[in-house]
């Protein structure tokens, strides 16, 4: 029979959609299981992995099929995994035909981003803030402003164009920490240090951070530990390209900064 | 503390808009952020007790709240949870200990180095502790009416 095909196919491709953007492999498990339960297919089985499901439903049975989907990361969306779990939620309250239940997620799929222009107006306001929290002044929050800002264009930059995670952390890291040492070099009265924390801000991989653990505390170790993994890298690419700054201004004036 | 927990609200707001939470949900993924920031400034420069446990408590009750708001708001707790725990990110730990590596300060950059991942390990031992307490209780929060007037526009269950 088609019709369990078809199922398994909604709730894969609707799992899919909260995996690619950003959801914990439990919620994706869990809805998965609803979404067949309320159709009404008893038997199923399912296996998440951070990118990648395995499913299948009725296995033994005349009308038994299996889907197997690789899922590639991509960026977080809060408001699709929300729209996501409201459909989920009608779907297991039985409003949401099957049809109706294809229009919707695509409409989920659909959701936009928030404007290019509010993501970097919004990047340079958060670094700005988060630079005045850990300790910096009005001018140092001022200047992170304008780093984060520029940060931001450069990851939907990195976005469009297809350039790797490790490149943007890299260069963002080297480009805040360069503009901080400049300025400070120029005799302007900053606080270096808080200007490439607020930078750094709008790279690291906390969300990635948060997910791990929360895999990890639902006993979904191996996503957990991969996550963990991507976590660990983000922070060491930072403190390289930190790093590297500081040897090539140490290289170019023959003193370190602050020593 | 008013102006920090102000500027810890616009900060976490911000990042929000970086991962898309939903417009009508900003705010309160703001209010869990600055509530836990505000919470962690004040145990570590108020009550004076060390960082890692500040940082704990902090992140406990930020989960609390995350949770609280989501079934207030039918909202998954993701949305409130992931970029609230940004103020406590160890922004300033990645920082100093690549700048003492590059310094050559090799014991400050252990003791940095050791002290960023205590901050990580404390945020996930807090997280795990919110989450630690059974849905259940949660349900308390759940304002029979409004549920009710949602449920009826939305269609939905909580």
């Amino acid at each position: 029979m088609a019709y369990t095909k078809e199922i398994l196919n909604l709730a894969v491709e609707i799992g899919e959609a909260m995996l690619q953007n950003g959801a914990e492999i439990y919620r994706v498990e869990d809805t998965f299981k609803h979404i067949l339960k309320a159709y009404e297919v008893e038997n199923c089985n399912v296996y998440v992995l951070s990118n990648g499901i395995f499913a299948s439903a009725n296995e033994g049975q005349e009308d038994s099929c299996s889907i197997i989907r690789h899922v590639p990361q991509s960026s977080v969306h809060l408001a699709r995994i929300a729209a996501l779990n409201q459909l989920s939620r009608e779907i297991c309250m039985h409003s949401c035909s099957l049809m109706e239940a294809w229009n919707r997620l695509d409409e989920c799929r659909a959701l936009p981003d928030y404007s290019a222009k509010k993501q970097i107006l919004a990047c340079g306001l958060g670094c700005a803030g988060f630079a005045w929290l850990c300790g910096g002044q009005v001018i140092d929050a001022a200047i992170t402003f304008f780093i984060g800002c520029l940060l931001r264009q450069m990851i939907l930059f990195a976005g469009v164009h297809g350039i790797s995670n490790l490149m943007v952390n890299i260069t963002g890291s080297f480009l805040t920490t360069a503009v901080s040492l400049f300025m400070a070099g120029a005799g302007l009265p900053v606080l270096q240090d808080k200007i490439v924390i607020g930078g750094i801000m709008a790279l690291i991989p906390g969300i990635t951070f948060t997910t791990s653990i929360r895999d990890l505390l639902n006993a979904d170790y191996l996503s957990g530990f991969i996550h963990m993994v991507d976590a660990l890298l983000g922070a060491v690419e930072i403190a390289v390209g930190v790093g590297a700054t500081f040897a090539v201004y140490e290289a170019m004036t023959g003193g370190v900064f602050g020593l | 503390m008013i102006v920090q927990f102000l500027v810890a609200m616009v900060a976490t707001v911000s990042f929000a808009v970086l991962y898309d939470a939903p417009r009508q949900e900003l705010l309160f993924s703001g209010l869990s952020g600055a509530v836990g920031w505000v919470v962690y400034l004040y145990l570590l420069e108020g009550v004076q007790i060390n960082k890692v446990l500040s940082c704990v408590a902090a992140t406990f009750i930020l989960t609390l709240i995350a949770r609280i708001l989501a079934v207030l708001r039918c909202c998954p707790v993701t949305v409130y949870l992931l970029v609230s725990i940004f103020p406590l990110v160890p922004g300033t730990g990645i920082y100093y200990t690549s700048y003492y590596l590059i310094t050559r300060q090799n014991q400050l950059f252990a003791a940095t180095g050791l002290a960023t991942f205590e901050t990580a390990a404390a945020i996930a031992f807090g997280i795990a502790m919110g989450f630690g307490l059974p849905q259940g209780w949660f349900g308390i929060f759940r304002r029979r009416k409004k549920f009710e007037e949602r449920l009826e526009r939305k269609g939905t269950d909580a």
